[in-house]
Protein backbone atom coordinates (compact mmCIF):
# COMPACT_ATOMS: atom_id res chain seq x y z
CA UNK A 1 0.00 0.00 0.00
CA UNK A 2 1.29 3.03 -1.16
CA UNK A 3 0.69 6.08 1.39
CA UNK A 4 0.88 9.89 -0.22
CA UNK A 5 1.19 12.45 2.25
CA UNK A 6 0.32 15.88 0.97
CA UNK A 7 3.04 18.20 2.43
CA UNK A 8 1.31 21.59 3.51
CA UNK A 9 4.02 24.60 3.96
CA UNK A 10 3.64 27.48 6.44
CA UNK A 11 3.08 29.79 3.40
CA UNK A 12 0.24 27.29 2.33
CA UNK A 13 -1.57 27.46 5.50
CA UNK A 14 -1.02 31.66 5.58
CA UNK A 15 -2.44 32.43 2.44
CA UNK A 16 -5.14 30.13 2.92
CA UNK A 17 -5.94 31.60 6.26
CA UNK A 18 -5.80 35.38 4.52
CA UNK A 19 -8.13 33.81 1.74
CA UNK A 20 -10.52 32.83 4.43
CA UNK A 21 -10.47 36.01 6.25
CA UNK A 22 -10.90 38.02 3.32
CA UNK A 23 -13.86 35.79 2.63
CA UNK A 24 -15.28 36.76 5.85
CA UNK A 25 -14.79 40.16 4.85
CA UNK A 26 -16.03 40.25 1.83
CA UNK A 27 -19.34 38.82 3.62
CA UNK A 28 -19.62 40.91 6.29
CA UNK A 29 -18.66 43.99 3.64
CA UNK A 30 -22.03 42.60 1.66
CA UNK A 31 -24.06 42.50 4.63
CA UNK A 32 -23.41 46.31 5.54
CA UNK A 33 -24.15 46.97 1.77
CA UNK A 34 -27.56 45.85 2.18
CA UNK A 35 -28.16 46.67 5.62
CA UNK A 36 -30.93 49.66 3.96
CA UNK A 37 -33.13 46.69 2.62
CA UNK A 38 -34.05 45.72 6.48
CA UNK A 39 -36.85 47.74 5.56
CA UNK A 40 -38.39 45.03 3.50
CA UNK A 41 -40.87 42.89 5.24
CA UNK A 42 -39.72 39.14 4.55
CA UNK A 43 -36.13 40.27 5.37
CA UNK A 44 -36.93 41.78 8.50
CA UNK A 45 -38.74 38.86 9.38
CA UNK A 46 -36.02 36.95 9.23
CA UNK A 47 -33.73 39.53 11.30
CA UNK A 48 -36.33 39.06 14.12
CA UNK A 49 -37.27 35.61 14.11
CA UNK A 50 -32.72 35.12 14.39
CA UNK A 51 -33.17 38.38 17.21
CA UNK A 52 -35.34 35.99 19.50
CA UNK A 53 -33.44 32.56 18.23
CA UNK A 54 -29.93 33.77 18.97
CA UNK A 55 -30.65 36.63 21.63
CA UNK A 56 -34.85 35.86 23.44
CA UNK A 57 -33.83 32.33 23.77
CA UNK A 58 -30.86 32.46 24.61
CA UNK A 59 -31.34 34.92 27.46
CA UNK A 60 -32.36 33.01 30.71
CA UNK A 61 -29.22 30.49 29.97
CA UNK A 62 -26.93 33.26 29.91
CA UNK A 63 -28.22 35.10 32.94
CA UNK A 64 -27.71 31.47 34.78
CA UNK A 65 -24.27 30.93 33.14
CA UNK A 66 -23.10 34.58 34.06
CA UNK A 67 -24.69 34.60 37.49
CA UNK A 68 -22.74 30.81 38.29
CA UNK A 69 -19.54 32.69 36.93
CA UNK A 70 -19.85 35.25 39.02
CA UNK A 71 -20.21 33.79 42.04
CA UNK A 72 -17.43 31.29 41.35
CA UNK A 73 -14.99 33.86 40.51
CA UNK A 74 -15.27 36.01 43.01
CA UNK A 75 -15.30 33.11 45.23
CA UNK A 76 -11.90 32.78 44.45
CA UNK A 77 -11.14 35.72 44.43
CA UNK A 78 -12.16 36.63 47.99
CA UNK A 79 -10.23 33.33 48.99
CA UNK A 80 -7.19 34.82 47.40
CA UNK A 81 -7.61 38.25 49.12
CA UNK A 82 -9.04 37.93 52.42
CA UNK A 83 -13.07 38.94 53.44
CA UNK A 84 -11.88 42.20 53.98
CA UNK A 85 -10.76 43.47 50.92
CA UNK A 86 -14.02 43.81 49.23
CA UNK A 87 -12.77 46.87 47.35
CA UNK A 88 -10.15 44.78 45.65
CA UNK A 89 -12.41 42.10 44.87
CA UNK A 90 -14.70 44.49 43.49
CA UNK A 91 -11.91 45.99 41.10
CA UNK A 92 -10.94 42.23 39.87
CA UNK A 93 -13.96 41.49 39.47
CA UNK A 94 -14.80 44.21 36.49
CA UNK A 95 -11.03 43.59 35.26
CA UNK A 96 -11.89 39.81 34.95
CA UNK A 97 -15.35 39.98 33.80
CA UNK A 98 -15.68 43.14 31.95
CA UNK A 99 -12.14 43.04 30.06
CA UNK A 100 -11.97 39.53 29.44
CA UNK A 101 -14.17 36.60 30.59
CA UNK A 102 -17.63 38.19 30.00
CA UNK A 103 -17.42 39.32 26.33
CA UNK A 104 -15.40 35.68 25.45
CA UNK A 105 -17.40 33.31 27.26
CA UNK A 106 -21.18 35.19 26.48
CA UNK A 107 -19.36 34.44 22.73
CA UNK A 108 -18.68 30.77 23.49
CA UNK A 109 -22.16 30.27 24.97
CA UNK A 110 -23.77 31.76 21.24
CA UNK A 111 -21.20 29.94 19.31
CA UNK A 112 -22.69 26.83 20.97
CA UNK A 113 -25.89 27.72 20.30
CA UNK A 114 -25.90 29.73 17.20
CA UNK A 115 -22.84 28.51 15.15
CA UNK A 116 -24.35 24.97 14.67
CA UNK A 117 -27.85 26.15 14.41
CA UNK A 118 -27.24 28.98 11.28
CA UNK A 119 -24.42 26.60 9.52
CA UNK A 120 -26.56 23.54 9.50
CA UNK A 121 -29.70 25.39 8.61
CA UNK A 122 -28.30 27.00 5.44
CA UNK A 123 -26.06 24.09 4.86
CA UNK A 124 -30.14 21.82 4.65
CA UNK A 125 -31.27 24.77 2.46
CA UNK A 126 -28.38 24.56 0.44
CA UNK A 127 -28.60 20.64 -0.22
CA UNK A 128 -32.26 20.95 -0.56
CA UNK A 129 -32.01 23.27 -3.53
CA UNK A 130 -34.41 26.17 -1.62
CA UNK A 131 -31.27 28.67 -1.72
CA UNK A 132 -31.63 28.09 -5.78
CA UNK A 133 -35.30 28.30 -5.46
CA UNK A 134 -34.58 31.86 -3.83
CA UNK A 135 -32.37 33.26 -6.42
CA UNK A 136 -34.94 32.07 -9.16
CA UNK A 137 -37.46 34.26 -7.45
CA UNK A 138 -34.70 36.98 -8.10
CA UNK A 139 -34.41 37.37 -4.16
CA UNK A 140 -30.62 38.36 -3.23
CA UNK A 141 -29.28 35.46 -0.84
CA UNK A 142 -26.97 37.44 1.03
CA UNK A 143 -29.88 40.01 1.33
CA UNK A 144 -32.56 37.73 2.44
CA UNK A 145 -30.55 35.01 4.23
CA UNK A 146 -27.15 36.30 5.51
CA UNK A 147 -27.43 40.02 6.07
CA UNK A 148 -30.57 39.36 8.88
CA UNK A 149 -28.59 36.81 10.23
CA UNK A 150 -25.35 38.75 10.35
CA UNK A 151 -26.77 41.54 12.27
CA UNK A 152 -29.14 39.59 14.48
CA UNK A 153 -26.05 37.98 15.98
CA UNK A 154 -24.34 40.35 16.46
CA UNK A 155 -26.69 42.53 18.05
CA UNK A 156 -27.78 39.79 19.97
CA UNK A 157 -24.16 38.79 21.17
CA UNK A 158 -23.97 42.68 22.61
CA UNK A 159 -27.09 42.94 24.28
CA UNK A 160 -26.43 38.98 26.18
CA UNK A 161 -22.56 40.20 26.99
CA UNK A 162 -24.44 42.84 28.54
CA UNK A 163 -26.88 40.96 30.86
CA UNK A 164 -23.94 38.09 31.23
CA UNK A 165 -21.78 40.68 32.72
CA UNK A 166 -24.09 42.26 34.72
CA UNK A 167 -25.71 39.20 36.13
CA UNK A 168 -21.98 37.58 36.71
CA UNK A 169 -21.10 41.21 38.29
CA UNK A 170 -24.19 42.33 40.99
CA UNK A 171 -25.50 38.34 41.00
CA UNK A 172 -21.84 37.26 42.40
CA UNK A 173 -21.10 40.21 44.87
CA UNK A 174 -24.78 39.70 45.94
CA UNK A 175 -24.70 35.89 46.47
CA UNK A 176 -21.15 36.66 47.91
CA UNK A 177 -22.34 39.23 50.23
CA UNK A 178 -25.06 36.78 51.88
CA UNK A 179 -22.47 34.22 52.07
CA UNK A 180 -19.42 36.20 53.71
CA UNK A 181 -21.37 39.01 55.54
CA UNK A 182 -19.38 41.56 52.96
CA UNK A 183 -21.18 44.84 52.91
CA UNK A 184 -22.97 45.31 49.49
CA UNK A 185 -21.49 48.69 49.21
CA UNK A 186 -18.49 47.85 49.71
CA UNK A 187 -18.10 45.65 46.78
CA UNK A 188 -19.88 48.32 44.85
CA UNK A 189 -17.57 50.87 45.78
CA UNK A 190 -14.50 48.84 44.11
CA UNK A 191 -16.41 48.49 41.00
CA UNK A 192 -17.60 51.66 40.51
CA UNK A 193 -14.10 52.90 41.07
CA UNK A 194 -12.08 50.91 38.45
CA UNK A 195 -15.11 50.53 36.01
CA UNK A 196 -13.73 53.77 33.51
CA UNK A 197 -15.57 54.06 29.80
CA UNK A 198 -11.99 52.13 28.46
CA UNK A 199 -13.49 48.63 29.91
CA UNK A 200 -16.95 49.28 29.02
CA UNK A 201 -15.62 50.37 25.23
CA UNK A 202 -13.95 47.40 25.18
CA UNK A 203 -16.62 44.93 26.32
CA UNK A 204 -18.84 46.38 23.49
CA UNK A 205 -16.12 46.07 20.50
CA UNK A 206 -15.53 42.53 21.45
CA UNK A 207 -19.56 41.34 22.11
CA UNK A 208 -19.55 43.54 18.52
CA UNK A 209 -16.86 41.64 16.73
CA UNK A 210 -17.54 38.54 18.27
CA UNK A 211 -21.22 38.44 17.12
CA UNK A 212 -19.90 39.14 13.25
CA UNK A 213 -16.75 37.07 13.38
CA UNK A 214 -19.62 34.24 14.65
CA UNK A 215 -23.01 34.96 12.04
CA UNK A 216 -20.29 35.58 9.55
CA UNK A 217 -18.35 32.37 9.43
CA UNK A 218 -21.60 30.50 10.40
CA UNK A 219 -22.82 31.10 7.39
CA UNK A 220 -20.19 31.39 5.21
CA UNK A 221 -19.95 27.47 6.19
CA UNK A 222 -23.25 26.84 5.77
CA UNK A 223 -23.21 28.75 1.83
CA UNK A 224 -20.42 25.68 1.37
CA UNK A 225 -22.36 22.76 1.54
CA UNK A 226 -23.00 21.78 -1.66
CA UNK A 227 -25.14 18.63 -2.54
CA UNK A 228 -24.83 16.03 0.32
CA UNK A 229 -26.44 15.82 3.24
CA UNK A 230 -23.13 14.10 4.89
CA UNK A 231 -21.69 17.87 4.68
CA UNK A 232 -23.49 19.50 7.12
CA UNK A 233 -22.33 17.83 10.34
CA UNK A 234 -18.69 18.86 8.67
CA UNK A 235 -19.88 21.94 8.04
CA UNK A 236 -21.30 22.66 11.61
CA UNK A 237 -18.30 21.51 13.36
CA UNK A 238 -15.57 23.80 10.86
CA UNK A 239 -17.98 26.53 11.49
CA UNK A 240 -17.60 25.65 15.75
CA UNK A 241 -14.03 25.53 15.25
CA UNK A 242 -13.09 28.50 13.16
CA UNK A 243 -15.56 30.54 15.04
CA UNK A 244 -13.99 29.77 18.57
CA UNK A 245 -10.37 30.16 16.98
CA UNK A 246 -11.37 33.71 15.11
CA UNK A 247 -12.96 34.99 18.97
CA UNK A 248 -9.79 33.87 20.57
CA UNK A 249 -7.54 36.01 18.13
CA UNK A 250 -9.38 38.64 18.26
CA UNK A 251 -9.90 39.02 22.00
CA UNK A 252 -6.38 38.93 22.22
CA UNK A 253 -5.88 41.64 19.77
CA UNK A 254 -8.52 44.05 21.08
CA UNK A 255 -6.87 43.52 24.96
CA UNK A 256 -3.75 43.97 23.29
CA UNK A 257 -4.93 47.40 21.92
CA UNK A 258 -6.43 48.75 24.75
CA UNK A 259 -5.23 47.12 27.65
CA UNK A 260 -1.45 46.60 26.38
CA UNK A 261 -0.39 49.48 23.64
CA UNK B 1 -38.37 36.14 -25.44
CA UNK B 2 -35.96 33.64 -24.21
CA UNK B 3 -33.29 32.92 -27.45
CA UNK B 4 -29.77 30.72 -27.06
CA UNK B 5 -27.35 31.39 -29.44
CA UNK B 6 -24.74 28.72 -30.09
CA UNK B 7 -24.51 28.07 -26.83
CA UNK B 8 -22.06 25.44 -24.61
CA UNK B 9 -22.05 24.14 -21.67
CA UNK B 10 -19.80 21.40 -20.60
CA UNK B 11 -21.82 17.87 -20.92
CA UNK B 12 -25.19 19.61 -21.85
CA UNK B 13 -25.23 21.60 -24.69
CA UNK B 14 -22.63 22.25 -27.88
CA UNK B 15 -23.06 25.40 -29.99
CA UNK B 16 -26.57 24.71 -29.06
CA UNK B 17 -29.44 27.35 -30.60
CA UNK B 18 -33.03 27.82 -29.74
CA UNK B 19 -35.56 30.54 -28.82
CA UNK B 20 -38.99 31.16 -27.86
CA UNK B 21 -41.25 33.80 -29.07
CA UNK B 22 -43.57 36.06 -27.58
CA UNK B 23 -47.48 34.22 -26.16
CA UNK B 24 -45.78 30.42 -27.41
CA UNK B 25 -45.87 27.37 -25.24
CA UNK B 26 -43.28 25.40 -25.74
CA UNK B 27 -42.08 21.95 -24.32
CA UNK B 28 -38.25 20.78 -24.21
CA UNK B 29 -37.72 16.90 -23.39
CA UNK B 30 -34.33 16.16 -22.36
CA UNK B 31 -32.21 12.56 -22.23
CA UNK B 32 -32.31 12.43 -18.15
CA UNK B 33 -33.37 14.49 -15.14
CA UNK B 34 -29.54 15.46 -14.54
CA UNK B 35 -30.11 17.14 -18.28
CA UNK B 36 -33.25 19.09 -16.89
CA UNK B 37 -32.76 20.63 -13.74
CA UNK B 38 -28.91 22.42 -15.81
CA UNK B 39 -31.23 23.51 -18.61
CA UNK B 40 -33.66 25.15 -15.74
CA UNK B 41 -30.36 26.33 -14.48
CA UNK B 42 -29.49 27.83 -17.57
CA UNK B 43 -32.32 29.51 -18.46
CA UNK B 44 -32.95 31.12 -15.16
CA UNK B 45 -29.33 32.44 -15.31
CA UNK B 46 -27.74 30.29 -12.70
CA UNK B 47 -25.58 28.35 -14.37
CA UNK B 48 -23.19 30.37 -16.69
CA UNK B 49 -22.82 29.10 -20.28
CA UNK B 50 -18.72 27.77 -21.01
CA UNK B 51 -19.43 29.79 -24.51
CA UNK B 52 -22.61 31.71 -26.47
CA UNK B 53 -25.63 33.73 -25.41
CA UNK B 54 -28.38 33.62 -24.10
CA UNK B 55 -30.88 36.58 -24.19
CA UNK B 56 -33.67 36.42 -21.77
CA UNK B 57 -36.39 39.44 -22.54
CA UNK B 58 -33.67 40.70 -25.27
CA UNK B 59 -31.16 40.91 -22.27
CA UNK B 60 -28.11 39.02 -22.67
CA UNK B 61 -28.29 37.74 -18.99
CA UNK B 62 -24.38 36.41 -19.18
CA UNK B 63 -23.36 40.27 -19.11
CA UNK B 64 -26.15 42.04 -16.85
CA UNK B 65 -25.34 42.71 -13.60
CA UNK B 66 -26.82 40.80 -10.72
CA UNK B 67 -29.39 43.54 -10.10
CA UNK B 68 -30.35 43.37 -13.34
CA UNK B 69 -30.51 39.81 -13.09
CA UNK B 70 -32.63 39.37 -10.17
CA UNK B 71 -35.42 42.19 -11.74
CA UNK B 72 -35.24 39.64 -14.94
CA UNK B 73 -35.87 36.90 -12.58
CA UNK B 74 -38.76 38.58 -11.34
CA UNK B 75 -40.45 38.41 -14.40
CA UNK B 76 -40.16 35.23 -14.95
CA UNK B 77 -42.23 32.02 -12.60
CA UNK B 78 -40.30 28.94 -12.19
CA UNK B 79 -42.60 26.14 -11.21
CA UNK B 80 -40.52 23.69 -9.68
CA UNK B 81 -41.21 19.78 -9.87
CA UNK B 82 -40.55 19.66 -6.04
CA UNK B 83 -42.25 22.75 -5.25
CA UNK B 84 -38.89 24.77 -4.63
CA UNK B 85 -40.81 25.78 -1.11
CA UNK B 86 -38.66 27.01 1.72
CA UNK B 87 -38.84 24.60 4.63
CA UNK B 88 -38.50 26.52 7.23
CA UNK B 89 -41.20 28.78 6.33
CA UNK B 90 -45.28 27.84 6.41
CA UNK B 91 -46.71 27.74 3.35
CA UNK B 92 -48.98 31.31 4.27
CA UNK B 93 -44.81 32.60 3.85
CA UNK B 94 -43.87 30.50 1.21
CA UNK B 95 -46.56 31.99 -0.78
CA UNK B 96 -46.56 35.71 -0.07
CA UNK B 97 -42.65 35.63 -0.08
CA UNK B 98 -42.06 36.97 -3.38
CA UNK B 99 -44.93 39.30 -3.74
CA UNK B 100 -43.94 40.60 -0.02
CA UNK B 101 -40.09 41.03 -1.01
CA UNK B 102 -40.82 42.78 -4.49
CA UNK B 103 -43.75 45.02 -4.43
CA UNK B 104 -45.17 46.84 -1.72
CA UNK B 105 -48.64 45.33 -0.67
CA UNK B 106 -50.50 45.88 2.24
CA UNK B 107 -50.60 42.33 3.99
CA UNK B 108 -54.25 42.63 3.50
CA UNK B 109 -54.18 42.97 -0.55
CA UNK B 110 -52.04 40.39 -0.74
CA UNK B 111 -53.72 38.07 1.27
CA UNK B 112 -56.95 38.40 -0.75
CA UNK B 113 -54.95 37.95 -4.02
CA UNK B 114 -53.50 34.55 -2.23
CA UNK B 115 -57.23 33.39 -1.90
CA UNK B 116 -58.30 34.31 -5.05
CA UNK B 117 -55.29 32.17 -6.91
CA UNK B 118 -55.61 29.56 -3.98
CA UNK B 119 -59.29 28.96 -5.11
CA UNK B 120 -58.46 29.01 -8.70
CA UNK B 121 -56.22 25.97 -8.21
CA UNK B 122 -57.98 24.27 -6.20
CA UNK B 123 -56.04 24.80 -2.55
CA UNK B 124 -57.78 24.32 -0.31
CA UNK B 125 -55.63 22.81 3.21
CA UNK B 126 -54.10 24.53 5.94
CA UNK B 127 -52.13 27.29 5.14
CA UNK B 128 -50.30 27.62 8.87
CA UNK B 129 -47.86 24.67 8.83
CA UNK B 130 -44.55 24.06 7.17
CA UNK B 131 -44.51 22.05 3.90
CA UNK B 132 -42.23 19.33 4.83
CA UNK B 133 -44.63 16.53 5.31
CA UNK B 134 -46.76 17.72 2.19
CA UNK B 135 -46.85 15.37 -0.72
CA UNK B 136 -45.19 16.12 -3.76
CA UNK B 137 -48.50 17.50 -5.85
CA UNK B 138 -49.67 19.80 -2.75
CA UNK B 139 -45.87 21.36 -2.77
CA UNK B 140 -46.00 21.96 -6.49
CA UNK B 141 -49.55 23.77 -6.22
CA UNK B 142 -48.07 25.83 -3.97
CA UNK B 143 -45.15 26.56 -5.79
CA UNK B 144 -47.41 27.03 -8.89
CA UNK B 145 -49.86 29.33 -7.15
CA UNK B 146 -46.52 31.64 -5.55
CA UNK B 147 -45.70 31.79 -9.01
CA UNK B 148 -48.79 32.73 -10.44
CA UNK B 149 -49.08 35.27 -7.94
CA UNK B 150 -46.37 37.43 -9.71
CA UNK B 151 -47.78 37.58 -12.88
CA UNK B 152 -45.13 36.78 -14.71
CA UNK B 153 -44.15 36.88 -18.27
CA UNK B 154 -42.53 33.50 -18.63
CA UNK B 155 -43.46 30.64 -16.36
CA UNK B 156 -40.87 27.50 -16.19
CA UNK B 157 -42.83 24.62 -15.52
CA UNK B 158 -40.50 22.01 -14.40
CA UNK B 159 -41.58 18.44 -14.95
CA UNK B 160 -44.60 19.21 -13.29
CA UNK B 161 -46.41 16.14 -14.19
CA UNK B 162 -44.57 13.65 -12.49
CA UNK B 163 -46.02 11.68 -11.07
CA UNK B 164 -49.71 12.85 -11.07
CA UNK B 165 -52.58 10.84 -11.23
CA UNK B 166 -54.93 11.29 -14.41
CA UNK B 167 -57.22 13.14 -12.22
CA UNK B 168 -54.39 15.43 -11.01
CA UNK B 169 -52.90 16.06 -14.51
CA UNK B 170 -56.30 17.22 -16.06
CA UNK B 171 -56.64 19.71 -13.49
CA UNK B 172 -53.08 20.80 -13.12
CA UNK B 173 -53.31 20.92 -17.03
CA UNK B 174 -56.44 22.91 -17.31
CA UNK B 175 -55.32 25.59 -15.16
CA UNK B 176 -51.95 25.95 -16.86
CA UNK B 177 -53.59 26.64 -20.19
CA UNK B 178 -55.71 29.07 -18.14
CA UNK B 179 -53.36 30.85 -16.88
CA UNK B 180 -50.90 31.00 -19.89
CA UNK B 181 -53.97 33.15 -21.65
CA UNK B 182 -54.08 35.04 -18.89
CA UNK B 183 -51.53 37.64 -20.00
CA UNK B 184 -51.11 38.59 -23.32
CA UNK B 185 -47.71 37.42 -25.10
CA UNK B 186 -47.17 35.23 -22.13
CA UNK B 187 -44.65 32.26 -22.15
CA UNK B 188 -44.88 28.79 -21.05
CA UNK B 189 -41.83 26.37 -21.41
CA UNK B 190 -42.35 23.21 -19.97
CA UNK B 191 -39.13 21.39 -18.95
CA UNK B 192 -39.41 17.44 -18.99
CA UNK B 193 -37.46 14.21 -19.38
CA UNK B 194 -38.52 11.59 -21.25
CA UNK B 195 -39.02 10.62 -24.99
CA UNK B 196 -42.75 11.39 -25.81
CA UNK B 197 -44.37 14.97 -25.20
CA UNK B 198 -46.91 15.19 -22.22
CA UNK B 199 -50.55 14.58 -23.59
CA UNK B 200 -52.44 17.79 -23.39
CA UNK B 201 -50.32 20.61 -23.15
CA UNK B 202 -50.89 22.46 -26.44
CA UNK B 203 -47.16 23.41 -27.23
CA UNK B 204 -46.36 25.73 -30.09
CA UNK B 205 -43.11 23.94 -30.60
CA UNK B 206 -41.76 20.64 -28.92
CA UNK B 207 -37.89 20.66 -28.50
CA UNK B 208 -35.62 17.66 -27.62
CA UNK B 209 -32.34 18.14 -26.26
CA UNK B 210 -30.16 15.38 -27.82
CA UNK B 211 -26.14 15.20 -27.69
CA UNK B 212 -25.61 19.07 -26.76
CA UNK B 213 -28.26 20.33 -29.66
CA UNK B 214 -31.93 21.07 -29.71
CA UNK B 215 -34.10 19.40 -32.17
CA UNK B 216 -37.33 20.47 -32.86
CA UNK B 217 -40.74 18.61 -33.78
CA UNK B 218 -42.69 15.98 -31.70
Amino acid sequence: MILSVKAVSLKDVIVDAIEYLWEIFGLLYNSFKNLPYLRISPVLTVFLRQIYFAGIETFGKMVIIGLLAGIVIIAQITNLTGVGSAVLTGKILIWVMVRELGPLLAAVIIITRSVTAISAELGAMNVEGEIESIEMMGIDPYRYLIMPRVFAVSLSSVVLTFYFEFAAIFGGITVTSIFWSVPFEEYTKGIFSSLSFKEVTASFIKSLLFGMTIAAVSCSQGLKVSKSITQIPQATTRATIQSLFLVIIFDGIITFMFFVC
Amino acid sequence: MLKLECASLKGLLECASFSIVKGEICEVLTETDFDRNLLLKVFTGLAALDSGKIYIFDKDILSITSAELNETRKRIGVVLNNGGLISNLKVWENLMLPLAYHMSFHKQDIEEKIRVILSKIGYDDDLNVLPGPLPDYKKRLIGFARAMLMDPDMIIYDSVFEGLSSDSRSRVLETVNAFHLEKKGRVSLFLDPGESPIRGIKADNTYRLKEGKFYEGN
